[in-house]
């Protein structure tokens, strides 16, 4: 195992590599120069700001100092922010984005699971037609759409909580709710399918026959096989909930990733958007090297480490 | 106790008669495995009402553009934000279909909230009807409210826009029917790329395992690490923004999540006996992913393709907000979404139409897959 | 067994993140901020407000009340000579003080210096300040004409990274041109100190309009000690810029908040009546609406159909700006260049959309149906007072009929029935709206003519009309002086921001002249800028649209807000009172 988790760890600086490689190029491909209000610079003065952050340099040779830089742990410079660190700059961004997508994905999870279960074991019911009806909408109307809509009847309206800012647990509801729209539907739809699968097979029928009571029996031997596809999903969309989400740190002017590095992007703001995508791959990659090895745990015939012989 | 009943009378019992050709007599009706499917789906109520609002869907999408006179790209400077009318519903004012718009006043006489309520609809008095809620008191003001007829005011009683219009007088019915005929390419595009790519990838992945799921998963996180967004802005650069557009957009990453489910339940399975017992008698690898694997993970592959879709309409419509999806006045559902929220606390009705039926093709879509799903898993059958 | 520690993991795993998000929930975070300003292509600004009032009691009879404001984007940077952002200028000019200051509506009135005192020499070439001696910076130190000369010579100076710095100084300020492309020391730069409180500037050409140079932050002088001795950092955090202005920058949350408070040590300290000015970033225009309704906000912009559900609101304001809008006719384009280059085209499709509907529809408040170039409220006559846009009236106003008939012409004298020209626009929800609009009016009132849209993301427009790939694009300008110049001088043959391939001799003079040999005869320069505008427009050598007016909701007990600067910072922060 520590072997195996060696080699993958290995193989994750290769891929982190790969993909800031590819990134640095396509992203030297974005039309316009990360300076702002191109239209009053003179090109003279356009080539002599270039010539101060060595992007005058050739693109081979930018690419060589800038991932001598990252081996040393240096992200650079933004320039969207006034040469603000990098890596301060993610890391100051980080903290609400984290806390508003872990209470998303707890309050989701439960929430789907608990509707999950519900609609497997009264199958083909109204209470089975409610869960996937609700789990559909939570999936088809954009967060956005509840984001906007909470805020104004539930806020606005009615004034029980706040409009907006990230300020207290009072400020999190409205948010949190807004955003675990999708990891109810996630969940409740994983967990009934996983359910329905365990309620049918030989075990069940088994342990029922045997008189144990059948609630906990299906509870239990279901969420152990709901639990593959589940965390299969889960991790990346954990980290995907945690890295920030544009539209609803918009609405609630939350102070989060997610607007950062869209507008990194369009602002061709260079050592953002490298130091955002090499972060976010790193959670990513980490993440997946997390289910990976809890396959193994949670099923002990899942082999990773060998191949099909 | 027990043995009183198992004295049987002999009388009661009677010799059937051995026969060759009855010994092959089938009870019940021979049937393929696809009638046999047919039956049970016909069987769950719910599926089949997904069938049938799927098919009016889309029904809906190919002739309603061409139910009304109107057309979704004319614009009329007259008729903008125009409530939805519908023949028949107008006077059933709950329903909101009657093409008026209500507002609760309040002020410091019914006389001046009145004159007030002229300015805030911009009409006529004739258009206007009101109804006192409280009067003006000491410690109170007056409250009333007032109805627009929108319709006789902007001069165009004998037009009925079934869904209303939008901010520039275009009508919604056709661009919401038109808009579906797009998202419903969305949806199947998104779902064929899912179930061809994510579940051949997926299954692969796994079933080899090994070195080849090492090179497979590493690709995989490089495709997820790049930034999306990188890559649609050089795509405007270089494609004229339309439906081919869209199709590579998608098929670059729209199958990852689906090839990470399968995978890990593919991993699951492929140790299991039926496997092996599969591989004993010599079956090709392609078999037993086709035949054994996949099969078993049908019920992950229909969740999956219903996250898919959504997820693909709305990427569909910030495509053509940055410019590589469809270049305006075509609409989508997505894209009437979109510009619909920004005025939802003043327009609703521009957001509930799509928003109800992307609601309805999605809820549909689950409910039939779920039906076809028990109807074709041979377990199910009684 | 196993399945009880999964869901007692479940638990744990829930409670811990309750735990995580309580305990850091009351923190806010730290952010750099998002810079996007560009006075070439405005698009839509917010402006709102936050905070909350306390009051407290003061000798001066001041309300010490605070301000709370809502901004759209934050500030990249609080350094003077640096900012180029409108939400960075709005602040800098809070926090620190030029030569001159605004006043509401747009008036340059006294800031370190005494207006009235200012001599300006006989060939308009040399301008005398002289700063009063009660001025001082945050610190105790005294404002000299030497914070001037220093903050100039850097903003002049290449490795600062300055963006209007060059912009403003050169071929102004003498030898500005040579220093910002490197060929000369930046103390060559033609301004210098004659004593503590006399400042000497030397120009290369009279500028006219200097005093509005005066206001600019650019142009406001900066602690030299104390900028060197923060070195990079400066005015990248609260307490690392030094305040000479009417406020101070009291907190810096980047990304999510900043507050200033009063400057006690303020010269004019006795007639600023704010007390504090909270300000909190919010992205999205409905929600800084929604806060405003829930009174945690000041004021609100509003936008789109906002302003219909709340024109008729008792506190709701329009404010006239002088950004114009307008169609750029690219007479370079490589497939349509030689139709773009016909008047009579030209002059069909900019006669041949309805204004009027344009900003009912589209815009929604009463924001003017622009029938000029130069907007309403920006120049007016040296010695009679009278408006640049009363004397110069209307010109190619919507009239369906002309447009035809100049339609036929163009067809007949370039041969062409049908043509299809590309109408280039952002990605903003309004140039949607926008390109939607003109899509349909073009197409339908001039026969024979399809539109395409092109919908890009802002980099790829720039760079698109740079590389004059296009033939329509909806544009905007907003002034960077108070003077017609900063708008005429864009269509110069050959000028920096002239991409659309026009070029006119008669043109051309008119603004030489008015930038060389009138420019110390008001009347006479006035005169042929009036000349320059009946020029470009009677070529059709642009189409415009409107004149933008801004809708907000504004608590009625914010006074002094209720007008904009017609260039610079857009409030005047100093002179706004709260009363309650």
């Amino acid at each position: 195992m520590a072997k195996y988790i060696l080699q993958r760890i290995i193989y994750m600086f290769i891929t982190l590599f790969i993909i800031a490689t590819v990134s640095f190029f396509l992203m030297k491909l974005l039309p316009g120069s990360p300076f702002a209000m191109e239209g009053k610079l003179s090109e003279e003065q356009l080539e002599l700001m270039k010539a101060r952050y060595g992007l005058d340099q050739p693109i081979p040779v930018q690419y060589f100092n800038y991932i001598t830089n990252v081996a040393q742990g240096d992200l650079g410079v933004s320039f969207q922010f006034d040469n603000r660190e990098v890596s301060t700059l993610i890391m100051k961004k980080l903290g609400p984005s984290l806390q508003l997508g872990a209470l998303a994905l707890g309050f989701g999870m439960v929430v789907g699971m608990l509707l999950g279960i519900a609609a497997a074991i009264k199958h083909n019911t109204f209470i089975d037609y409610g869960s996937t009806f609700l789990a559909v909408i939570g999936k088809s109307i954009p967060s956005f759409v509840f984001a906007g809509m909470l805020q104004y009847y539930i806020a606005v309206k009615l004034g029980w909580l706040p409009a907006a800012f990230w300020e207290g647990p009072r400020y999190m509801i409205l948010p949190t709710i807004a955003l675990a729209m999708f990891p109810i539907a996630t969940a409740a739809r994983f967990m009934r399918t996983e359910m329905l699968e365990v309620l049918g097979s030989d075990f069940i029928t088994t342990a029922r026959a045997k008189g144990l009571n059948s609630v906990l029996v299906t509870f239990k031997h279901g969420l152990r096989n709901a639990v593959i596809p589940l965390i299969t999903v889960v991790g990346p969309l954990a980290v995907a909930l945690m890295t920030g989400n544009l539209v609803i740190e918009n609405i609630f002017a939350i102070p989060g990733l997610g607007e950062q590095f869209v507008k990194s992007i369009t602002t061709n703001d260079y050592p953002m958007i490298m130091g955002t995508t090499l972060f976010f791959s790193f959670l990513f990659i980490f993440i997946v090297l997390v289910v990976d090895i809890l396959y193994g745990i949670i099923d002990p015939r899942i082999r990773l480490a060998g191949g099909k012989d | 106790m027990a043995n009183e009943e198992h004295k049987y009378n002999k009388d009661r019992f009677e010799p059937i008669e051995i026969s060759e050709e009855k010994g092959e007599e089938l009870s019940r009706p021979q049937l393929s495995y696809l009638q046999d499917s047919w039956i049970r789906l016909k069987k769950n109520k719910g599926a089949i009402i997904g069938l049938l609002i799927l098919l009016f869907i889309g029904f809906m999408a190919i002739f309603g553009p061409y139910m009304n006179n109107y057309t979704f790209k004319e614009q009329d400077s007259n008729i903008t934000n125009v409530p939805p009318r519908v023949q028949g519903l107008e006077n059933i004012s709950w329903l909101g279909l009657d093409g008026k718009e209500t507002e609760v006043l309040e002020g410091e006489s019914v006389e001046a909230l009145k004159e007030k309520a002229l300015y805030v609809f911009e009409t006529e008095p004739e258009f206007i009807e009101s109804k006192v809620i409280q009067e003006a008191t000491e410690d109170e003001m007056a409250k009333v409210e007032f109805t627009n007829d929108i319709y006789a005011a902007r001069g165009i009683q004998d037009e009925y826009y079934w869904f209303g219009t939008d901010q520039l007088g275009r009508d919604l019915w056709t661009r919401t029917w038109s808009g579906t005929r797009i998202s419903l390419y969305i949806a199947i595009l998104a779902a064929t790329i899912d179930m061809v790519i994510g579940v051949i990838y997926g299954g692969v992945s796994a079933y080899y395992g090994g070195r080849v799921d090492n090179y497979m998963q590493r690709i995989v996180e490089i495709l997820v690490g790049i930034p999306n967004l990188v890559v649609v802005i050089l795509m405007i650069l270089v494609l004229e923004p339309g439906i081919l557009s869209i199709t590579i957009a998608l098929t670059i990453t729209g199958w990852i999540g689906m090839a990470r489910v399968i995978r890990g339940n593919v991993l699951k399975l492929k140790n299991q006996e039926f496997v092996l017992a599969s591989r004993t008698l010599g079956s090709s690898d392609s078999r037993i992913l086709m035949k054994h694997l996949v099969p078993n993970v049908t019920g992950l592959i229909i969740i999956n393709t219903m996250f898919t879709i959504p997820g693909a309409i709305f990427f569909e419509a910030f495509l053509s907000f940055i410019g590589l999806g469809l270049q305006p006045p075509l609409a989508s559902l997505g894209t009437l979404i979109d510009d619909a929220f920004k005025s939802f606390q003043i327009y609703p009705y521009m957001l509930v139409f799509p928003s109800v039926i992307i609601s309805l093709i999605m809820v549909a879509f689950n409910v039939l897959a779920d039906g076809l799903r028990d109807a074709l898993d041979p377990k199910m059958r009684e | 067994m196993r399945n009880t520690k999964w869901s007692l993991l479940l638990v744990l795993g829930l409670v811990l993140t309750m735990f995580l998000a309580a305990c850091s929930g009351g923190g806010s975070e730290d952010e750099g901020s998002g810079n996007e300003g560009d006075g070439e292509n405005t698009e839509e600004t917010d402006e709102g407000s936050e905070g909350e009032g306390d009051s407290g009691d003061d000798a001066s009879g001041a309300s010490n009340e605070t301000l709370r404001l809502t901004e759209g984007s934050e500030i990249p940077s609080m350094d003077a000579s640096k900012v180029q952002t409108s939400t960075g200028i709005q602040f800098v000019t809070a926090v620190q003080e030029g030569l001159y200051r605004l006043a509401p509506g747009g008036e340059i009135v006294d800031g370190v210096a005494k207006k009235s005192e200012t001599e300006v020499s006989e060939d308009g070439l040399t301008w005398t300040f002289h700063l009063r001696d009660n001025a001082t910076w945050a610190n105790g130190d005294k404002v000299t004409a030497g914070d001037f000369v220093y903050a100039w010579q850097r903003a002049i100076n290449p490795d600062t990274g300055s963006v209007y710095g060059p912009y403003l100084m050169k071929g102004n300020l003498k030898n500005a041109t040579a220093i910002a492309n490197g060929e000369m020391e930046p103390s060559e730069l033609g301004v210098e100190a004659k004593d503590e409180q006399t400042l000497v500037v030397n120009l290369e050409t009279p500028v006219p309009y200097f005093d509005s140079f005066a206001a600019f932050p650019t142009f406001y002088p900066l602690h030299k000690e104390f900028v060197e001795e923060q070195g990079e950092n400066y005015a990248l955090e609260a307490d690392t810029i030094l305040s000479n202005g009417p406020f101070k920058m009291e907190s810096w949350d980047h990304g999510s908040s900043w507050k200033l408070v009063k400057n006690e040590d303020y010269w004019d300290a006795s007639n600023v009546d704010l007390g504090a000015i909270d300000v909190r970033v919010v992205k999205e225009r409905a929600t800084s609406v929604n806060l405003y309704q829930t009174g945690k906000v000041d004021k609100a912009g509003l936008g789109g159909d906002f302003i219909d559900k709340y024109k008729t609101d008792s506190d709701y304001k329009e404010l006239q700006e002088t950004v114009l809008f307008y169609l750029k006719f690219n007479q370079d384009s490589a497939t349509q260049g030689e139709k773009m280059q016909n008047e009579s085209f030209r002059r069909a499709i900019a006669q041949g959309f309805n204004k009027e509907d344009y900003v009912n529809v589209v815009v929604g408040n009463s924001s003017i149906p622009a029938n000029y170039f130069i907007p309403t409220g920006l120049d007016k006559h040296p010695e009679t007072d009278e408006g640049f846009r009363d004397i110069n009236g209307e010109m190619l106003k919507f009239d369906l009929e002309k447009a035809q008939e100049h339609w036929s012409k163009a067809k007949e004298e370039l041969g062409f029935e049908e043509v299809e020209l590309s109408f280039l626009s952002g990605d903003t929800e309004s140039a949607k709206l926008t390109s939607e609009f003109f899509k349909n009016q073009l197409e339908k009132n001039l026969p024979g003519l399809t539109i395409k849209l092109k919908q890009v993301p802002f980099k790829e427009r720039v760079r698109i009309e740079n590389a004059s790939e296009y033939e329509l694009t909806f544009s905007g300008w907003g002034p960077d002086y108070a003077d017609a110049m900063t708008f005429l001088d864009l269509w110069v043959t050959g000028g920096p921001n002239n991409d659309m391939g026009y070029s006119n001799e008669e043109y051309d003079k008119l603004i030489n002249q008015a930038r060389t040999d009138l420019a110390t005869k008001p009347v006479e320069r006035f005169e042929a800028m009036l000349e320059a505008e009946k020029v470009l427009l009677d070529d059709a050598a642009i189409a415009p649209v409107y004149q933008r007016v801004r809708s907000v909701l504004q608590k009625p007990y914010v006074k002094n807000m209720d007008q904009l600067n017609p260039f610079g910072n857009d409030y005047s922060y100093k002179f706004v009172e709260i009363e309650k």
